[in-house]
């Protein structure tokens, strides 16, 4: 089954909606200097908190997608996870899971290539949203909670990598 | 004169996903498409995490509104020279640059950001009333200090910007918005009021 990216607009809010989650278009302005105050705000734990934000919104975004649309296997979800992803803009991505852990692959990284257009190439990774969405896909895949996974992404597009690569570990606990 | 009920109409029915390789490259940036309550959550983490500490609160506020003004400068910028905006808006513009601000703002609508209408508008003074917005959904969960319209005052001052500033690129940053009512708080409607920088 194809994945679903249904986009309505409520004239009672003026929201717009994807796949009935009110949903907002921003560009890479937005998302890059959000990532930069993240960076910023270090000290705070600022990409944590980012990578957290999208983690959580994300893990409730797909749990409710599953629930309506998919009846199969954990390779499905995967699939959808990676085409809601390329859906929203945020990139191309390729997971390899298992339980215990895996990796995953961006061809193209909304956040990478959008800092690159703005402030040129960094020899650190920012893709913290990424990071967090990468986290919520491995826990609804696993059936873990929110905060199961850790996520370290190892190549970067902004450094001048071809492509991004993350290396994502079960934190451990019960699953 | 703007037909802003007509201009909303049409431009929110414009369809907006990645293409092959996952990007949206529209209006002269990259486009994504995310939950309202994502970028909610950030900031209520981020000023939770401040917490009494004036000056960080303040930090972060200001690069929240900063982070607005430049997407509302330059994405505002290939919205009003985009085919889309011509073709739509175009026809109905009788004064510039008023009309385009008009106009601006029924993107601004359509595109989910805010229900945002200017009330007032002359070449120092730019008013905006805003019915609904998501970031006054923050009221759910968080209790905040100040107006949370950062989304809603970076673009407007970016708008003012646009209209009667230096020609792009070089005019972001002339105006300032202030948030004089807000939902979050209480009030019945936001207001921003955008002036010129002294």
């Amino acid at each position: 089954m194809e994945t679903q990216f249904i986009q309505r607009f409520d004239r009672r809010r003026n929201f717009q909606y994807v796949n009935d989650e009110p949903s907002v278009m921003h560009c890479h302005h937005y998302a890059t200097l959000f990532t930069r105050l993240a960076l910023q705000m270090r000290s705070l734990g600022g990409p944590e908190l980012l990578a957290r934000a999208m983690e959580e919104n994300f893990y409730l975004v797909l749990k409710k997608y599953y629930i309506r649309y998919v009846t199969g296997s954990v390779e499905e979800k995967i699939r959808v996870a990676e085409d809601y992803f390329a859906l929203v803009g945020m990139g191309s991505l390729s997971i390899t899971f298992a339980p215990s852990g895996g990796k995953a692959e961006m061809r193209h990284s909304h956040v990478d290539e959008g800092w690159i257009e703005k402030w040129g190439r960094t020899d650190y990774p920012v893709n913290f949203m990424g990071n967090g969405y990468l986290a919520a896909v491995f826990a609804l895949a696993a059936g873990r909670l929110v905060g199961g996974y850790r996520v370290e992404e190892t190549e970067s597009i902004v450094t001048g990598a071809p492509l991004s690569r993350f290396v994502i570990t079960e934190k451990g606990g019960p699953a | 004169m703007i037909d802003r009920e007509k201009a909303i109409e049409q431009l929110s029915q414009i369809k907006v996903k990645g293409n092959s390789d996952g990007l949206i490259p529209s209006f002269n940036v990259l486009v994504n498409f995310l939950p309202s309550y994502f970028w909610n959550s950030f900031s209520e983490k981020l000023l939770k995490q401040a917490g009494e500490d004036d000056k960080l609160y303040a930090d972060i506020e200001e690069g929240l509104e900063l982070a607005a003004a430049e997407c509302g400068y330059h994405t505002g910028y290939g919205i009003i020279t985009s085919e889309e905006f011509k073709s739509i808006v175009g026809p109905m513009i009788e004064n510039e640059p008023e009309d385009i601000l008009h106009g601006a703002f029924a993107v601004f609508t359509a595109w989910g950001w805010a229900d945002a209408e200017i009330t007032s508008l002359s070449r120092e003074k730019m008013v905006v009333h805003v019915k609904d917005y998501y970031e006054s959904d923050i009221r759910d969960t968080f209790a905040v200090k100040r107006p949370f319209g950062y989304m809603i005052r970076g673009v407007s001052r970016a708008f003012m910007d646009l209209g009667y500033g230096k020609p792009y690129p070089d005019g972001l940053g002339a105006h300032v918005c202030r948030q004089t009512r807000a939902i979050e708080l209480g009030d019945e409607y936001g207001e921003f009021v955008v002036t010129q920088r002294a």
